[in-house]
């Protein structure tokens, strides 16, 4: 699933947990100074403390089952907390903090087993009760807690029981093959200890977790700065437990641009980046080894127009092809992007289930797209202007006058409609859009995105109602078999294709950019996961900042 | 009791009363101001639509939207709200910020947000009042001089360029490009805060890039205190240079030159004084300014001040937050423009005594 997301405060978080953020933002590759060879690293070097730039402050915090967040945000938690399931380099969802996650015969029942002798930041221990909390505490089942979108996306689960010292049953309402990715939840599931969980008046600052570092501090809007736990369950490949640091400090740098500033001014040693301009100056700088660079687009976000199917004329499904047929992406691509990131075929990245390099999203076709526009036309009378909403950034504003350009070709008005990030939520939320800048739809399982298709969820904000689409995903659901489940999702993403309910710009490349002392996060250099699988490739869920060292 | 300490005793009286009455159309507006922001706050805090099929859906939400109207208030009447705010906000209580997993005072943002903007707008105000003196007062001297075209194209060029622009030039080409090839001890980062390590001289250090370092503070504040100054240096500049060559034609600068007294004791010890009134109660008008630039700069610099408070509040629908911060602001610049206007009288006898009459 995905959970809320930007802002310095609340709404930054919300607006990139809901993935609002505009098709603008969008990730892709760098053509230059990405991915960083670190081949003639040296070995990891224990001690040392590195700041890592962050692109917004998490104003509500890290009670996690309450909390929205995004990126930002989700890079403190995973520092601070363990999930207990994580990816790996395959996209599977292995055992993390729990030693075993496994299912019954018809994956209608879970039994989580906890690692043994791990202990909270606090010095209580890691028991099947305090994880049972916590699930109930996701799923809204709680006292004291109040979680809300973890509620519709945990909405599956049944019963939650402690049966043993350290087993968890979770039973399931209908069978759910991908529930080890749920324990995930792009790592927003942390597991946090009991006396964070029950405390009413901090929950959102005194962070108890089990994670590679404990919080020392946390200056709102300057700075989180956490310290190594040195009883950490993870060992290192050197026998000694992880993380390498003893220091990390996360610190906010709303300004892309000063971001890279302030790593080119040695002032943080990292720091991640998605926007285009960012990359062409990063790249400069790769090349004159002022920094490197990391780049990943797999399991990445999509920044897409969100069509609002459920009012005219985008009930329709040959004004929803028209929009796409407009549309040269490949010259949207160039204008918007410069040249970079790569264009989206459908909702899933390189990676994920269900992808495919041809989902049969319609390419552009101005003549096919006049004679929707005319049919249409014909049954309806003539097409009213529609409106695009987006926020008053730069990119976010030159991508409104492309799109209106774009489609002025096939006889579309598109009116512009300038709106703050909290407005563009509430229209969003109440449908009071025809369509609309977006980024969303993190890959990992792909079942994890049924809450945002499914026709009768509360964060449909497409208002898609494709019973086609209903049925793929509670099949999806429920199909255990690997080669059925890919066929399922892949079909899912044709039939998005088909009908338009979104047009699709390019998925989001996540950078990570570093001084060159400061290693731990190429893929060469990042940790095997516990059951000792190859670490996950994406970035947008953020790396495990436990591997990270410095030799300076 | 003198005449003159009474005249100023009774402006002072008069000064607040009418700070009160400023007061409450300064509460009640930012009160009616916030209330009248596009949008339900609740939306914001419960983000999925309420138009789902599914009822146990819909009566989650509900029930979620419910909590959050009652903890807010926001089913009274605004008067029972405004009434309610500003009972606790006279007495020192702000409220609450909104979450749902916590309860952090208002008081206590405040707090953290107050000091960092206050000395950006003080270490602006002096950049500006520094670097404009000096140049009107040579410009007033040399009218229509070659310095004073140049400093006049410079003020215009400075009022035109948005302070954010220049934050970001600055940012780049002194933080990034600049900053490495300077003396050690000089550390002009390109963003972030450092904050000044308290009034205890035992805890100050003057090592750059250490904890308490007063150097890294001040060199830290350099560049966006400069970014605002450089706008409010135009304007103060050319409101000197007019104000000076209007003084320097009176009769008691003739009175001075004639007696033999230097030029530059002429202009700095006989010109400044009354030449300086309108640029002191423009520099107290500023303040609001400043404050609205700050909230761009404070951004675009990292510093968790007021402005940035403001804005996150503004797009969070922090109710509570934000009107009493922008009460708080909005009294800031009621009492130092009273304070201004106090100063101003005595600064001018002719002024107080023509209120007093």
């Amino acid at each position: 699933m995905t959970h809320a997301r930007r802002r310095t405060g609340r709404t930054l978080a919300l607006l990139v947990t809901l993935a609002l953020l505009l098709a603008a933002c969008g990730g892709g590759k760098g053509e230059s100074g990405g991915n960083a060879e670190e081949q003639d690293a040296v070995d990891p070097v224990r001690g040392g403390s590195v700041t890592y730039g962050q692109e917004a402050e998490t104003g509500d915090g890290w009670c996690l089952p309450e909390s929205q967040l995004a990126i930002s945000g989700i890079n403190v938690a995973r520092a601070i907390y363990d999930t207990l399931t994580a990816p790996n380099a395959e996209g599977e969802y292995v055992p993390n903090l729990a030693e075993a996650v496994e299912p019954n015969d018809d994956f209608t029942e879970w039994t989580i087993t906890l690692r043994d002798g791990v202990t909270f930041h606090d010095g209580s221990p890691l028991t099947a009760e305090v994880v049972k909390n916590n699930i109930d505490a996701y799923r809204g089942q709680y006292e004291g807690r109040a979680a809300l979108l973890f509620i519709f996306v945990l909405d599956n689960i049944d019963t939650v029981e402690a049966t043993g010292p350290m087993d968890v049953t979770v039973t399931t309402k209908v069978p759910w093959v991908a529930f080890p990715a749920f324990l995930f939840s792009s790592g927003r599931l942390g597991i946090i200890a009991q006396a964070q969980l029950d405390d009413a008046d901090s929950c959102d600052r005194d962070l108890i977790g089990t994670g590679p570092f404990k919080i020392k501090s946390w200056n709102k809007g300057r700075e989180l700065v956490a310290v190594k736990n040195p009883d950490y369950w993870q060992m290192a490949p050197d026998g000694e437990p992880y993380p390498y640091l003893d220091e990390i400090r996360f610190t906010p740098i709303v300004e892309s641009e000063q971001r890279v500033n302030a790593l080119q001014a040695g002032d943080v040693d990292l720091a991640h980046f998605s926007d285009a301009q960012s990359f062409v100056s990063l790249n400069s700088l790769a090349d004159d080894g002022i920094v490197k660079n990391r780049d990943s687009e797999a399991f990445a976000e999509v920044a897409f127009v969100q069509i609002n199917s459920s009012k005219p004329p985008f009930d329709d499904v040959r004004v929803r092809q028209a929009l796409a047929m407009a549309v040269d992406r490949q010259d949207y691509k160039e204008v918007i992007n410069q040249g970079l990131f790569t264009i989206a075929s459908g909702p899933y990245a390189p990676g994920a289930v269900g992808y495919l390099e041809d989902a049969g999203y319609p390419t552009q076709n101005i003549d096919e797209a006049k004679r929707l526009i005319a049919e249409y036309e014909q049954e309806n009378g003539p097409l009213p202007p529609v409106s695009y909403q987006a926020t008053p950034g730069t990119v976010t504003q030159q991508i409104a006058v492309y799109l209106q350009q774009a489609v002025k070709a096939v006889g579309v008005q598109l009116d512009l409609a300038t709106v703050q990030q909290d407005k563009l939520i509430d229209n969003a939320i109440s449908g009071d859009y025809d369509i609309m800048g977006f980024r969303n739809y993190p890959g990992g399982d792909p079942d994890e995105l049924y809450v945002w298709w499914k026709s009768d969820s509360p964060v449909n904000f497409g208002r898609i109602n494709d019973p086609e689409i209903d049925r793929l995903l509670d099949e999806g659901r429920s199909e255990p078999d690997p080669a059925k489940r890919k066929a399922i999702y892949e079909d899912l993403n044709r039939q998005f294709g088909s009908e338009v309910w979104s047009a699709w710009s390019s998925w989001t490349t996540w950078r990570i950019s570093s001084q060159p002392s400061v290693y731990g996060y190429t893929l060469d250099t990042l940790p095997k996961l516990p059951d000792g699988s190859d670490p996950f490739t994406g970035l947008a869920t953020g790396f495990p900042t436990m591997g990270l060292w410095v030799t300076q | 009791m003198s005449s003159n300490t009474l005249s100023i005793l009774k402006l002072i009286g008069r000064k607040l009363a009418q700070l009160v009455v400023v007061l409450f159309v300064v509460t009640l507006f930012t009160f009616l101001l916030v209330r009248l922001l596009p949008g339900d706050p609740v939306d914001l805090l419960v983000p999925v639509s309420t138009d789902t099929t599914d009822e146990s859906d819909r009566a989650i939400i509900e029930a979620r939207r419910q909590q959050i109207t009652d903890d807010l208030d926001l089913n009274d009447p605004l008067p029972k709200q405004y009434i309610t705010w500003i009972g606790g906000f006279v007495t020192g209580d702000l409220g609450n910020e909104y979450t749902v997993s916590s309860t952090i005072p208002v008081s206590d943002a405040v707090t953290s947000a107050l000091p960092p903007t206050t000395q950006l707008i003080l270490y602006s105000q002096i950049l500006a009042v520094l670097l404009a003196l000096p140049v009107g007062v040579i410009s007033a001297y040399r009218q229509g001089g070659i310095f004073d075209r140049i400093a006049n194209v410079s003020a215009f060029g400075s009022l035109s360029l948005p302070g954010f622009a220049i934050g970001l030039l600055l940012a780049y080409w002194v933080g990034v490009r600049l900053n490495p090839s300077l003396p050690t001890w000089i550390n002009i980062p390109p963003q972030g805060y450092t904050p000044f390590p308290g009034l205890n001289p035992a805890n100050w250090s003057f090592e750059p890039r250490t904890p308490d370092s007063v150097p890294d503070h001040f060199f830290g504040m350099l560049l966006p205190a400069l970014s605002l100054a450089l706008g409010q240096f135009a304007v103060y500049m050319r409101l000197l240079r007019s104000d000076m060559i209007q003084t320097l034609q009176e009769d008691f600068i003739l009175m001075a030159k004639s007696k033999g007294i230097s030029n530059g004791r002429v202009l700095w010890r006989h010109a400044l004084r009354p030449s300086s009134l309108t640029l002191l109660t423009v520099a107290g008008l500023s303040v609001g300014t400043l404050i609205g630039n700050a909230v761009v700069i404070e951004v675009v610099f990292g510093i968790p001040g007021m402005g940035t408070l403001i804005a996150s509040s503004i797009i969070g629908r922090e109710f509570i937050t934000l009107q009493s911060s922008v009460a708080i602001v909005a009294i800031a610049f009621v009492v130092i423009n009273a304070l201004l206007d106090i100063l101003y009288s005595v600064l001018d006898p002719r002024i107080r005594n023509v209120r007093a009459a």
